[in-house]
């Protein structure tokens, strides 16, 4: 009827994930260039490719961390899933005897059993994610340092499998980098280019409309978690192979850095928007915060203080984006309802 | 009988538990070993009682571990500046009121998700006290500090007495006040409880001020326990008290659960660590059984809630 008013409701509801992208890669650029100025040797390839080699474990977390959010639901335990997949990894390659593609294999399967356990704990007896998996937070890392008494520390690995994050390929490109972009793809494709990833979405905005659409909810969400297992583990992989020991507290508090990327990133907490190129972009950003200020000479303590100032700062500007917008779709309606009832009355 | 059936279970569950150490360890409860466990516990009971109501209105505060280490080194350096004891309570508490206050001003006036906002100034806290500390401990503590002055013994009496006083306040507010049904008002039904002429943002916001005020409370009780002060105290506080509530059979959904729930849970989860030193089993299964006992508690909500 009224034009302009239905064009305002179209345009805020069509892409509402691309503003805060925007407004993300706006950060991200401003960020490159100040450090570019302050830091020593922060604008160089090499320095962009060691950024990139650094945060392939926390973008693992939260590239897979982003069909969680989107369904709705949230993994607090994948911190304490990847100290518990290192130190399996170590227990199975040196007191197992087994050989490291073979232990690796079956962490990754260890990764799916525990991601396994979060789907069937929400999905059979419908409890809510944020419980079960601060749960199971607890119990995986009960378990990591149950199995190393607290203080094993697995180390010597062989070369072999070190060079999966220390080596270069070409001397250049870290090892770990491909494996990162792959599962990025992959992911991005799987959540934006598949009918799965489009009933996540309707899973987040409403559980019980999506099961009448006739979406299999249950087995969704189990496919997320089993994921978000599997990532872990592989993200445990690549950080024994970088740091090269296995110790009972790796990865504490990578579970919130994960969840800080993706909800930069523009993915809503509530579930039912949001994009694996926001949290590409979200990790990114807090990547680069960290790297910048440490060769600024600036204190670590610095980013972290930041990191959640940023946070804040996109949540409430998002907020009053919504609440603008909805003002004006208001408004906007009132308009439309007056001019429509003007021909009658006349 | 019904209504109070998962209190009653974790009760039976910590019964079983006492009643295995009272058989092969009856150490457990000299009075000393008995002391010191529930000392322990007491600042995770204090701040259990405000998370409680914070997650009835269905909400939830991570950052609890940060706010207790400010009040811990802010009351640290109140007591070496030379304030009497009960102003550095008073203070302690005013600033944890104030970081609450913060978190309540995010969630119920800028309407932002709690797990959010708290998840960011968990790390903003933190952080920022570590830049300040750069992890120093506070030491050379006034006399009248550690124990309240008091020697041990009298020191761990008041300590336990001040906790049982706040959980005895917050049974009797919940229960018989009408401002803590407004709790559970907000939590069951934000918008029965607006028409019903409840303010939803009020009772959030003071929620929030509760618990940091509170946790001001927890700091303080701790950190009394100890000659100095850890920068670094209260990391993971935030699960372990969250852990507590849930077990205790405060539904995460708000709108339902009791203190007294809490109670039995907080002293469940306190005696896991010292149980297995007793019962000669390794210490560093604690966090596992703690993850167990959780899942399986929460389990029986779901089981309960496909049944009925």
């Amino acid at each position: 009827m009224n034009p302009p008013a239905l064009q305002i409701r179209t345009g805020s509801r069509s892409r509402p994930w691309l503003r805060s992208e925007l407004l993300l890669l706006g950060v991200l650029i401003v960020e490159s260039l100040v450090f570019a100025r302050t830091g020593t040797h922060f604008a160089t390839v090499g320095n962009a490719l060691e950024i990139l080699r650094l945060s392939v474990e926390i973008g693992l977390l939260a590239v897979v961390m982003t069909p969680v959010i989107l369904t709705g639901g949230i993994d607090l335990s994948v911190g304490s899933l990847l100290g518990l997949c290192a130190v399996c990894f170590g227990k199975l390659w040196r007191d197992g005897g087994l050989a490291w593609p073979v232990a690796a294999l079956a962490t990754l399967g260890i990764g799916g059993m525990a991601g396994g356990l979060n789907a069937v704990l929400i999905t059979r007896l419908r409890l809510p994610p944020l419980i079960v998996t601060l749960g199971s937070l607890s119990l995986f890392r009960g378990l990591a340092e149950a199995i190393t008494r607290g203080v094993d520390n697995f180390t010597g690995f062989p070369p072999s499998f070190l060079m999966w994050g220390q080596g270069y390929f070409g001397g250049v490109i870290p090892a770990q980098a491909p494996l990162g972009i792959a599962v990025m793809i992959g992911v991005g494709l799987l959540v934006h280019a598949t009918s799965l990833g489009r009933s996540l979405r309707a899973i987040g905005f409403s559980p019980e409309g999506a099961r009448y659409a006739g979406v299999p909810v249950g087995r969704q969400i189990t496919v997320v978690y089993l994921l978000s297992g599997v990532a872990a583990a592989l993200a445990a992989l690549v950080y024994v192979a970088r740091v090269g020991q296995a110790k009972a507290d790796a990865g504490t508090g990578y579970e919130l850095l994960a969840i800080t990327a993706v909800v930069l990133g523009g993915t809503s907490i509530f579930g039912g928007t949001g994009s694996v190129f926001g949290t590409v972009l979200g990790v990114a950003t807090l990547a680069v915060l960290r790297n910048g200020l440490q060769l600024s000479d600036q204190p670590g303590e610095l980013a972290g203080i930041l990191t959640g100032v940023f946070l804040l700062t996109v949540l409430a500007g998002e907020m009053a984006f919504k609440k603008y917008s909805a003002r004006r779709v208001a408004s906007g309606m009132l308009q439309t309802s007056t001019a429509s009832s003007k021909p009658a009355s006349s | 009988m019904k209504r109070y059936r998962r209190e009653l279970s974790v009760t039976a569950c910590l019964s079983a538990l006492l009643l295995v150490l009272a058989v092969v360890a009856p150490a457990f409860f000299g009075r000393q070993q008995l002391l010191t466990t529930l000392t322990a516990a007491a600042p995770v009971l204090v701040a259990a009682c405000g998370m409680t109501l914070v997650i009835l209105t269905r909400q939830i505060d991570i950052s609890i571990g940060s706010q207790f280490a400010l009040c811990s080194v802010a009351a640290g350096l109140m007591a070496k500046a030379g304030l009497p004891m009960p102003l550095v309570v008073l203070g302690a508490v005013a600033g944890g009121a104030a970081l609450g206050a913060f978190n309540g001003w995010l969630v119920a006036g800028l309407e932002l998700p709690s797990i959010v906002v708290t998840l960011a100034t968990f790390v903003t806290w933190r952080e920022t006290l570590r830049w300040s500390r750069e992890g120093e401990f506070v030491k050379d503590l006034a006399d009248g500090f550690q124990w309240w002055g008091l020697g041990q013994g009298r020191g761990q009496a008041v300590i336990l007495m001040g906790a049982l006083g706040v959980f005895l306040i917050g049974v009797i507010f919940l229960k018989k006040v009408g401002a803590g049904r407004f709790f559970y008002a907000v939590g069951s039904d934000r918008e029965a409880a607006r028409l019903a002429g409840i303010r939803p943002a009020a009772v959030t916001f003071g929620a929030f001020v509760i618990l940091g005020a509170l946790v001001g409370v927890a700091a303080v009780l701790n950190a009394v326990r100890f000659a100095d002060v850890d920068p670094k105290t209260g990391t993971g506080l935030e699960m372990q008290v969250i852990a507590a509530v849930v077990v205790g059979g405060v539904a995460i959904s708000g709108g339902r659960g009791t203190l007294w729930g809490v109670l039995v849970g907080v002293l469940l989860l306190a005696c896991i660590a010292p149980a297995l030193v007793f019962l000669k089993l390794p210490p560093q299964w604690e966090k596992a059984i703690q993850g167990a006992i959780i899942l399986l508690a929460v389990a029986a909500d779901g089981e309960k809630g496909k049944s009925s």
